[in-house]
């Protein structure tokens, strides 16, 4: 019995915390600018299951309308396009970055000290993720 | 010449020519290393638009100091606020450093439709005072960046959105108001804190 109780708890310590299906790391919000409509989001979401999923929708309580856009730079000109889904890899992250991949949030309703996000996806639960604004941001 | 004197006599000789070799590298002015000058500055094209304030301006706006032009648009939260942040903390880098003149971050609107030009206003004022903020007819914005090689063009999004394609490079207009100087994208705070000293000082 003794060996039993050492072996699951050896087996437990080995498998920790079940991992979480889809995780949204280094979540970066800025506040839009006085009198602007809209403002921009950067993070990275890590897929940690063997399939690969795809977010088909971000929405927000404060924003009227989110979206996952891209920026790409090509002989020196920008172009922003709306992404359709935001494809995660098996075991995989996308980073979401400043002139690259980014949400776009649009047209702010009663946006106080911070933002929650919900991100939809094909086959996974819902993932929600709170970001508060910094002091500094909040004047 | 015993060996010991043309040793000594070797070393003197190695020291003035290393002393002449660095008076020289220090006489030579050095080079912009990021923006591309141009060797003979342009004229800014004649336009008819408005400021921040909605007063009428042409192009003699841009003679009288220097100005680090971007075309850009205030529904754009990415790319737009990200390089007028750059400007503003090299323009700040700058002032730390006692540079005089400081240049002036003007924004040209590539949107009038939507950028009226009280929202100009706010988006300039956020980078900071001083700041020229340009809008108005669309005709007369072509005027201006088509004569500076700027490209833009209006692209639908969904339903009534649309997004503005745009050229990322920031212009060095001079005091006599002419296109001498540009700095291609991704903007860097240290390129400009670099090269602009020696772009305005070599005017």
């Amino acid at each position: 019995m003794r060996i039993f109780i050492l072996l699951l708890a050896l087996f437990l310590s080995a498998c920790g915390a079940p991992e979480p299906p889809l995780v949204v790391s280094q979540l970066e919000i800025s506040k839009p600018m006085p009198g602007m409509q809209m403002s921009a989001g950067y993070f990275v979401i890590t897929n940690n299951t063997d399939e690969s999923t795809q977010i088909t929708s971000v929405s927000s309580p404060q924003f009227e309308a989110v979206e996952v856009h891209e920026t790409t730079i090509s002989d020196g000109v920008s172009r922003m396009r709306e992404l359709e889904a935001l494809v995660v890899p098996a075991q995989s992250s996308v980073v979401l970055e400043r002139g690259g991949k980014h949400l776009m949030l649009m047209r702010p309703r009663d946006l106080q000290d911070s933002v929650t996000l919900q991100f939809f996806s094909e086959d996974l639960p819902v993932l929600s993720v709170t970001y508060s604004f910094s002091k500094d941001e909040r004047k | 010449m015993n060996p010991r004197k043309f040793i000594i006599a070797f070393a003197l000789g190695l020291a003035l020519a290393a002393g002449a070799f660095m008076a020289l590298q220090m006489q030579t002015p050095s080079q912009p290393e990021f923006a591309l000058v141009l060797p003979d500055p342009n004229p800014v094209p004649a336009f008819s638009l408005v400021d921040q304030h909605g007063a009428p301006i042409d192009q003699t706006v841009f003679a009288g100091q220097w100005d680090l032009v971007f075309f850009g648009f205030t529904h754009c939260p990415d790319i737009c606020p990200a390089t007028l942040q750059v400007l503003a903390a090299a323009k700040a880098a700058l002032e730390e450093q006692e540079q005089a003149p400081l240049p002036r971050i003007v924004l040209v609107s590539v949107d009038p439709q939507r950028d009226t030009p009280e929202l100009i206003q706010q988006y300039v004022n956020y980078f900071g005072a001083g700041n020229l903020g340009i809008t108005g007819k669309l005709e007369e914005i072509s005027k201006l960046t088509s004569g500076l090689g700027i490209y833009f063009e209006k692209r639908p999004t969904d339903g009534d959105n649309y997004s503005v394609d745009h050229s990322t490079a920031v212009l060095v207009i001079n005091p006599d108001g002419k296109f001498s100087a540009l700095f291609g994208g991704p903007h860097v705070v240290d390129n400009y804190v670099n090269d602009l000293p020696i772009i305005m000082g070599g005017n």
